[in-house]
């Protein structure tokens, strides 16, 4: 179930409600269980029993792990496992797609089946829950639980089981050993949490921006600069509201029942570079690929180009890991080349002394969302056409293109935009809860109003949130 | 001097960390039991809370106040959860509405109900192509009903893409993909629109009140068209009633949306970037691909022993010119009937069902159209070759 919907408020209030009436932490954390599943299951019931299977599995392969001298195999099993359950549901048909292309190019034709494979929500999240566990305990950072109802839920906890933040089980399994105490203002805060959320999503994201970025990037025909730009920001600033909202909402309610995760976002659009664009932007993934993948590839301890290398192959994996087509595998490698591109540049200048300026951080901070806005044509675009297209009125290839967007919707754009960016430049060095410190007791209450008036003065429809597709 | 790190603990009163050893029952997991946990900015959050309640309970009270105050009543959003609500209950040898608005305006389900013996299930909509619905019916081989499809040209020989053949399709795949999570939110989104008055999602939402800012937009941009602000209610079974200060003679709101019509039903421009012969015979081969595909349509219901009428509702005023100029019988309506072999009912051949005034030019009024329905039924009997009485 969407958070953004009626059936979420209500599954939301029983959970919660009887969570904290229960007295035996076994029984809350069953409830749990019974909630996660549930949650999943309002989606396509078939489904859990899927979660479930892998879940198992990996269960079972942790014990082995831990227990057994040859590790390793039982880790390849494990990531066989979780991979080959991705790559079925997820690329089984872009596979057999460009398998038809390459036999295509020597001269066989082939018509592959179309499998009609449902995409079970949220997979490559909850895959990579599961198995940073069976990771974890062959890197020897944690010991395999005996608890199958623990691991259960450390993989299918709801708030962050279908879009993040992937949440680690050796970050969640240590809470489930003593039960969390009904703190006031830690519930209260998860509220606060859950209102900014839902307001990123359902009033910035859903109501202000993906109208225009819908219409933009799926006219036909040639667009003028203004309309291309303006698409792309509204691209920007609604995936940005959708995602971070969403893992906002999901810290929230997690904080509800006396859970911590982690930040997932901490101010992206203020980055001065794109390793910092990465420390900032879906950390929860970053640090996910940097841990278990880039370091395990030699990270930054090789030879410059064998580290430009990984870098490159690590961006490559995280575009395949978002959507299974080549325009994220673009995305990806784009995103590769500027963090290569950035270590050139921080060899050569990062020692001037007129580097850390004012001045030049700005500039660079606005080539880094410059370059990231043009990465992102990318990540939305159905296909290359459609980018090429994109790109060329965006350059002002199109200069007698056609205007497709109201001035509304081209000053909301400007509006959300601009608002968005100054909020991450003037919180850059802090965190959220540091701001909000800093804040009087009347700020925070009229702020709250207005997001809480604002949601359901504005009615959303229960768009899907965009990563659910991941 | 402390570092920032511990300096924002300290200010947040943060837990302490756990640097401690791990018991055994924690090694269960592995290793120290929270090495995170999340700060809580200090600040009075009781009597926040208590204070955002109060001011939210009060804003949206006044709104809803104001909502009434200007004539909104309670009623059901028209959405795809809703259509998929009426479609599940289509059972084989159902009646079956579908179409646009006119057929959703203009049919009463009581009177058919008298006049056909059955009461029909209500699959129009405002702006929606019938085509993706009967393509629907045509591929659910238990479907052996009768269809009311209303022809308004425009609409039904939209081309794939277009917003009204998008709005089939969007209500036809949620039919099919619906989760038991959207099920519920119908459920519960029904029991609240039932009580409260702003709960619109195209009028008083903040994305409709946005759209009706009078910001003029740049000479040669192709926006969208306006769509008519609320007009209507509709119940649980889809049953559309025209709001009675639409329906007032010399109604300010009904001149509004005349004027909203006009554009939206105009052809607009061939697009820029397909020269315009390309285009005019692209169009032309869509009409020609559309005709053929409601044949195909039509004999398979047909074989099965189902039954379809296409059903022309009324309309006047300057909305009437300018359909009978841009899209006149002669060129789809004739067509039509000559392709399918199906019966046909055009209002304006029937001096009984040509003599009501459309308010806005593009509905009955709720009163006429029981009325309508009601005259309407004997030629329906006739056309489906039902017995004289019911």
């Amino acid at each position: 179930m969407l958070f953004n919907s009626l059936t979420f408020v209500v599954f939301y209030v029983v959970v919660t409600t009887l969570y904290w009436s229960l007295s035996g932490w076994k029984l809350r954390k069953n409830l749990l269980v019974v909630a996660s599943y549930t949650f999943y299951g309002a989606w396509n019931p078939p489904f859990a029993a899927l979660l479930f299977s892998t879940t198992a599995m990996d269960f079972w392969l942790g014990r082995q792990i831990g227990k057994a001298r040859a590790k390793k195999r039982w880790l390849v099993a494990s990531v066989c496992m979780n991979l080959s359950m991705l790559g079925f549901f997820k690329y089984g048909n872009f596979l057999l797609q460009n398998f038809q292309w390459l036999l295509a190019r020597v001269g066989i034709i082939y018509q592959p089946p179309h499998l009609d494979i449902l995409l079970p929500v949220g997979i490559s999240f909850y895959t990579f829950h599961s198995l940073s566990y069976t990771l974890d305990i062959y890197r020897g950072v944690l010991q395999p639980t005996r608890s199958l109802r623990d691991f259960i839920l450390a993989v299918s906890f709801f708030p962050q089981l279908v879009a993040g933040p992937i949440v680690r089980a050796g970050d969640f399994l240590p809470q489930l050993i003593h039960p969390p105490r009904l703190k006031t203002n830690q519930f209260l805060w998860g509220l606060a949490l859950m209102t900014l959320g839902l307001f990123e999503k359902i009033v910035l994201a859903d109501t202000l921006l993906s109208g225009s970025a819908d219409r933009v990037f799926g006219y036909a025909g040639p667009l003028v600069a203004l309309d291309s730009w303006a698409g792309v920001l509204a691209f920007a600033g609604q995936i940005f509201c959708d995602f971070a909202g969403y893992s906002l909402t999901a810290i929230g309610a997690a904080l509800t029942l006396g859970f911590h995760l982690k930040d997932n976002f901490r101010f992206p659009y203020a980055a001065i570079g794109f390793s910092d664009f990465w420390r900032r932007w879906h950390i929860s993934l970053s640090t996910f690929l940097r841990d278990y993948l880039y370091i395990p590839l030699g990270g930054n301890q090789v030879r410059p180009f064998r580290m430009a290398l990984n870098l490159v192959i690590v961006m490559f994996l995280g575009g395949l890991w978002h959507g299974a087509a080549w325009t994220f595998v673009v995305w990806g490698l784009l995103h590769g080349s500027y963090l290569v591109i950035e270590r050139i540049f921080r060899i050569f200048f990062e020692e001037k002394p007129w580097a850390g300026t004012l001045p030049v951080r700005l500039l660079a901070g606005f080539a880094t969302y410059f370059a990231v806005c043009v990465a992102w044509v990318f990540f939305r675009a159905s296909d290359f056409t459609v980018a090429s297209r994109m790109l060329t009125g965006m350059f002002g290839g199109h200069a007698h293109g056609d205007m497709i967007l109201t001035t509304r919707e081209l000053l909301q754009i400007g509006i959300v935009t601009v608002g968005l960016l100054s909020l991450h430049w003037l919180m850059r060095e802090d965190a959220f809860e540091t701001t909000v410190t800093k804040l009087p007791g009347w700020a925070i209450t009229a702020i709250g109003s207005v997001m809480a008036f604002a949601i359901i003065f504005t009615q959303g429809s229960s768009n899907a949130f965009i990563y659910f597709q991941f | 001097m402390p570092s920032f790190i511990s300096n924002f603990k300290q200010r947040l009163r943060l837990p302490r960390m756990f640097f401690r050893r791990p018991t055994r029952e924690e090694q269960i997991h592995g290793g120290p039991p929270l090495e995170f946990e999340r700060p809580i900015p200090p600040a009075p959050w009781r009597g926040i809370a208590v204070t955002i309640t109060i001011i939210v309970t009060a804003a949206t009270v006044a709104w809803e106040l104001y909502a009434r105050s200007v004539g909104y009543a309670p009623t059901l959003d028209d959405n795809e959860d809703l259509w998929t609500k009426a479609r599940r209950s289509v059972q084989p040898e159902s009646i079956v509405v579908i179409g646009d608005s006119r057929a959703w305006f203009d049919v009463d389900l009581d009177e058919f109900e008298k006049g056909l013996g059955k009461r029909p299930v209500q699959l129009a909509g405002g702006g929606m192509c019938g085509f993706p619905v009967l393509q629907d019916l045509v591929s659910d081989n238990n479907f052996h009903g009768t269809i009311i499809c209303s022809i308004t040209p425009r609409i039904f020989f939209a081309p794939p893409g277009t917003p009204p053949f998008e709005r089939g399709e969007k209500a036809v795949k949620r039919f099919h993909s619906q989760t038991p999570a959207q099920r519920v939110s119908e459920e519960l989104g029904e029991w609240l629109e039932e009580y409260v008055a702003f709960l619109k999602q195209d009028d008083l939402s903040l994305e409709g009140l946005l759209g009706q800012l009078p910001i003029p937009n740049r000479p040669d941009a192709h926006v969208p068209p306006t769509f008519p602000p609320y007009f209507q209610t509709e119940d649980r079974e889809r049953r559309a009633r025209m709001w009675e200060k639409c329906a007032e003679p010399g109604s300010e709101l009904a001149k509004r949306i005349r004027q909203i019509w006009i554009p939206l039903f105009t052809p607009p421009p061939p697009p820029s970037y397909i020269p315009q012969d390309i285009f005019m015979a692209k169009m032309k081969e869509g009409i020609q691909k559309r005709f053929a595909d409601v044949t195909a349509a039509v004999e398979k219901i047909r074989a099965r022993g189902g039954k379809i009428i296409f059903v022309r509702f009324p309309l006047s005023g300057g909305l009437k010119e300018l359909e009978d100029k841009t899209t006149p019988r002669e060129k789809i309506w004739d067509p039509l009937l000559q392709m399918t072999k199906a019966p046909g009912i055009y209002y304006s051949d029937f001096p009984e069902l040509s003599g009501f005034n459309c308010p806005e030019w593009s509905h009955l009024s709720a009163g006429d159209s029981v009325e309508f329905s009601k005259r309407l039924v004997p030629h329906l009997r006739q056309a489906l070759k039902m017995p004289v009485t019911p």
